[in-house]
């Protein structure tokens, strides 16, 4: 690192930053975690108490055993893995017309796109559920899709769109050359390039329909259909909060986003030097 | 590296008009799927806008006048402002650096990009609660904190105060929400390709002139796009903000979203709560309009 | 491309097929019988929870032809949620509001009109509630809902916190003269190490829906109202109501018997206080002790904890709480749901409601058993039901009372001086009710 080589103070200094910035994100998880630890009395006393007298998973057992986790895990999973992926590949295909054809009326089709995503979703809701229940879509997983699709899809867009821009004309040509279509040159050239792109959008889709709280208690009324954020939101009640239990289970919560970043970091860091500009 | 021969550009192949079509195809899906889903409910609420309350039948501007001559209507417009301004600058900076600072072979880079990303994963209101716990004057980590360490002479109240209550809101939302931007960042770092810094290097430029020259010209587009998503995002920034505060004290930390939840779903004024919306929706279009020229534009 | 590399790929893949497969089919719902799907906050909680699903074992035990669905919802949600579902006529067959949003659910054509059920019944059936409560739920001489709890809001305080403080705990404050002199002697160090920890005194002042039920007993008592009597103009200028007003907002900003932060409390943080013993006083009905009793069974709550009506301003007055059944209008059963309806408030659910979650009911024959007479807490809230009274049965309400609470944590905070902040309420509320007319 040519930083460090020529400027040591600056080593120390980024060291010195990450630490500072550690302490912001990473003091409220650890609360969270001495919290979940806790007995119920125990997190609520003042003055207040930092390590656990007696640390339990009590609130871990109930929260998966007593709570049926397993089934809002699920359908968590389904509906944002789902949404993610679908949003992508959507997006990245909108992105690509956007960037490499003239269309008429491009402008107004980006505008429309983008101008989407500035409707409040309380708005929306209402006759979301209208339109859901008479398609006979309300309570099911595939209408939450469709949901979360409408929410995910603008960014997606005009993020992959940006990424798409990045990558020079010249490929295109030069697969032209090699007698690719369109759709070739999609999914042979483009896409490998913007995995980066491709790979932030899958993250942030799958984050947002995960911690999505409006929809879901809007668009599902069964037990079966409740997701985990729900379900840890269904904690904070008009007359008790358990605050162990709640945490456990928004630590618990986010255990599946950090393993779909495990796996797909590899490309998010992956850089352009794969293949590229080799003719 | 231009293109010499004009025949081996797309659109040569084939007429213009094929192409474009092709072009339609692709963008499709997405537009179509938008269009279809979306149209009843937006058309719904521009619809309610236009009415009086109970009345469907009359329309007319009734509830935006009732809107813009509405004092605490302006009083959300500015809170919004600050807390939107402030919250994406911060994400801005802060996820610049750290995307500048990750982009780098660092030791221990996994865990540090694990780290860095965990905010992201809890959902809007947990962090809310979340927050509003650490904030709390009586049983607060951070007022013991303080308090341990002498740096205050009293609990501080970061929620009740009105002059800390919004502080405390973008503090939170901060935490919560640079990770987004820092992500775009970073893939956007990414692109850049190495070369152009080590070219740089041996010519001698310092890292704030390759930053200059190299990054931020390389990520503009992306940043572009960041900035506007964001602020899209902040402005309808919901359950954070009510589970800290529910706006509160009195109206100093409503912010149009949970102003529009407020009068729509607590005192049913739904033609008012559609008013705001669509206001709302109109203030982002103007804000966004510049970004939109900006990328459109270049081509 | 390693081994590694292919490996996740192929996990990932195969967690997309799987996902995008799931996600389309949904569980089959096996077409039974008769279905109702009932819907009530309470559904998630521990004990009341318990409660409700055991009450419904025993409805489909005598009723086989009938299942009862449950469907859990948090507090907050539920007004949104059932909104949205009346809209597009898929509201849960029999549901539980409460007072603050009934009116609204009625005029929004949203609650079946229980009359013609109620008609069919034999004669009398109505007497064995309270007439309050019937005649609030009656819109345009229609019976809209089924009462169902049915409290007063009193004193409830602790005891040894009191003889600790040298006051008699046979003997409550009467007047608010003595309630603010009580607070005052029960806000002390008790530790000596020179900061307070214990006060007098708590409420939750932060907007939530539980604020207007312990704000009401101070303002009506002190001969003040929110609205006039037509409904047609705010009341909030009137020397009463000033006087009521600055009252509570000196109790925290010149006597200082309340924590710091009262703006941002609900009703949940009081109950830990209280449950710490952090505080002396607070206002509450008879869900309250058994949560206190729960957040931390050290204290022993059923043993220190005493009710006694709310101290006497120019009025013997105070608040109620009253939530009722609805039945959804658009639903397919409605004999079925009125069955399920007139079970849940019959005299042994009742009854059982009381022994289970320890809550008064609108039912007189419920309340003159011997069981609630003797319960301490019970017998306090059941006499002063005599003269509880129920907040405005207006639509706007909710926004009413909202400018009422923005005022008080004006003043209390210091936005705005006490006079300011009520001139402002004053003015938002006229401007409401003016939209009314």
């Amino acid at each position: 690192m040519r930083l460090s080589s020529r400027f040591p103070v600056a080593t120390v200094a980024v060291y010195a930053f990450l630490a500072i910035v550690g302490i912001y994100i990473l003091f409220p998880f650890l609360w969270m975690l001495l919290t979940s630890l806790k007995s119920e009395t125990e997190a609520l006393e003042i003055p207040v108490v930092w390590l656990p007298d007696r640390p339990t998973l009590k609130a871990y057992v109930i929260m998966w055993v007593r709570k049926n986790y397993g089934v809002y895990f699920l359908n968590s999973t389904v509906v944002s893995l789902s949404t993610a992926v679908l949003s992508s590949f959507l997006g990245a295909l909108a992105g690509y017309g956007f960037s490499r054809f003239a269309l008429r009326g491009r402008g107004f089709l980006m505008g429309f796109v983008l101008t989407t995503q500035m409707l409040p979703g309380v708005l929306v809701v209402g006759p979301y559920f209208k339109t859901l229940s008479a398609v006979g879509l309300y309570d099911t997983r595939t209408g939450l899709v469709i949901a979360f699709l409408t929410i995910c899809l603008p960014f997606a867009t005009w993020m992959l769109k940006g990424f798409i821009d990045g990558v020079p004309r010249e490929l295109d040509d030069a697969a032209r050359v090699d007698g690719c279509g369109w759709f070739g040159i999609f999914t042979r050239i483009v896409l490998p390039l913007v995995m980066p792109g491709i790979v932030a959008t899958i993250l942030f889709a799958f984050l947002l329909a995960w911690g999505d709280l409006l929809w879901v208690s809007t668009l599902t009324h069964s037990e079966a259909m409740v997701t985990v954020t729900l379900a840890i939101a269904r904690t904070v009640q008009e007359f008790y909060v358990n605050w162990p239990e709640l945490m456990a289970g928004a630590l618990i919560g986010g255990i599946p986003s950090i393993v779909l970043y495990l796996l797909m970091q590899r490309w998010l860091v992956q850089g352009l030097t794969a293949g590229a500009i080799k003719q | 590296m231009t293109v010499a021969a004009p025949w081996l550009r797309p659109g040569a192949w084939g007429s213009r008009l094929r192409d474009r079509t092709v072009g339609y195809l692709f963008v499709a899906p997405a537009v179509l799927l938008l269009a279809v889903v979306l149209a009843y409910p937006a058309f719904t609420s521009l619809r309610l806008s236009f009415s009086e309350q109970g009345s469907p039948v009359n329309l007319g501007l009734v509830q935006y006048r009732l809107l813009l001559r509405s004092s605490l209507f302006w009083q959300v417009v500015r809170q919004t402002g600050v807390f939107v301004a402030a919250s994406v600058a911060a994400h801005v900076i802060l996820g610049m650096l750290l995307a500048m600072i990750l982009n780098r072979p660092l030791a221990g880079r996994t865990p540090l990009r694990i780290m860095v990303l965990l905010p992201w994963v809890v959902p809007d209101v947990v962090a809310g609660i979340v927050w509003k716990w650490i904030l709390n004057p009586l049983y607060g980590v951070l007022n013991d904190v303080l308090l341990r360490a002498d740096l205050i002479p009293a609990p501080l109240e970061w929620i009740a105060s009105p002059r800390l209550a919004l502080f405390s809101v973008i503090l939170a939302n901060i935490w919560r929400g640079f990770p987004f931007v820092m992500v775009i960042l970073l893939a956007g770092l990414q692109a850049i390709p190495q070369e152009l810094y080590e070219a740089a290097a041996i010519d001698g430029a310092g890292p704030l002139a390759s930053f200059r020259s190299i990054t931020l010209p390389g990520l503009r587009k992306v940043l572009v796009v960041a900035l506007a998503l964001d602020t899209i995002w902040e402005v309808r920034r919901f359950g954070l903000v009510q589970a800290m505060t529910g706006g509160g004290p009195g109206t100093m930390t409503e912010v149009l979203s949970t102003q529009v939840f407020r009068q729509y779903f607590q005192f049913f004024r739904f033609e008012y709560a559609s008013a705001m919306a669509i206001a709302m929706t109109v203030l982002l279009l103007v804000i966004s309009v510049p970004y939109v020229r900006m990328i459109v534009r270049e081509e | 491309m390693s081994a590694t590399d292919r490996l996740r790929r192929t996990v990932l893949c195969a967690l997309v097929a799987g996902a995008l497969l799931l996600s389309v089919l949904t569980p089959a719902r096996s077409g039974e019988a008769v279905t109702l799907r009932f819907s009530n906050w309470h559904l998630v909680e521990d004990v009341w929870g318990r409660s409700l699903r055991e009450a419904i074992n025993i409805f489909e035990s005598r009723n086989p032809g009938i299942r009862i669905i449950p469907e859990p919802i948090s507090y907050g949600e539920k007004e949104p949620r059932y909104q949205a579902e009346c809209a597009a006529r898929r509201m849960p067959d029999v549901v539980k509001l409460h007072n603050f949003s009934l009116a609204m659910f009625f005029e929004l054509g949203c609650a079946a009109d229980l009359t013609p059920f109620v008609q069919r019944e034999p004669a009398g059936f109505l007497k064995a509630w309270y007439e309050f409560p019937l005649k609030m739920l009656t819109h345009r001489e229609r019976l809209m809902a089924m009462p169902d709890d049915f409290q007063s809001i009193v004193l409830i305080y602790n005891r040894e916190l009191f003889r600790a403080a040298g006051l008699d705990p046979a003997k409550p404050p009467r007047t608010w003269a003595e309630f603010q002199e009580y607070a005052r002697r029960l806000t002390r160090d008790t530790d000596g190490d020179g900061r307070l920890d214990q006060w007098g005194f708590s409420m939750p002042a932060s907007k939530n829906p539980g604020l207007p039920l312990r704000i009401m007993p101070f303002v009506w008592s002190f001969g003040a109202d929110f609205i006039t009597e037509d409904g047609r103009r705010s009341a909030m200028n009137t020397p009463e109501f000033r006087e009521a007003f600055r009252f509570i907002v000196e109790l925290a900003t010149v006597h200082r018997v309340v924590p710091p932060g009262v703006t941002t409390f609900g009703p949940q943080d009081v109950r830990i206080q209280m449950a710490q013993r952090r505080i002396a006083m607070k206002i509450g009905s008879g869900w309250s002790y058994p949560i206190v009793n729960a957040l931390n069974p050290q204290l022993n709550a059923a043993e220190v904890l005493e009710a006694a009506p709310i101290p006497k301003g120019r009025k013997t007055i105070t608040a109620a709480w009253l939530d009722a059944w609805i039945m959804s209008p658009h639903t397919r059963y409605p004999e079925e749901a009125w069955k399920f309806i007139k079970f849940l408030s019959s005299k042994e659910i009742e009854k059982k409601f009381f022994e289970d979650n320890r809550v008064i009911s609108s039912r007189k024959d419920v309340n003159t058993l011997p069981l609630v007479r003797t319960d301490k807490f019970s017998r306090v809230i059941v006499a002063e039901l005599e003269h509880a009274r129920l907040e405005p049965f207006i639509k706007e309400w909710p926004e009413i009372f909202d400018a009422f609470a923005t005022a008080l944590q004006e003043a209390i905070t210091g936005a705005k001086s006490t006079e300011r902040a009520l001139l402002d309420a004053h003015a938002k509320v006229e401007e409401i009710l003016a939209r009314r007319r």
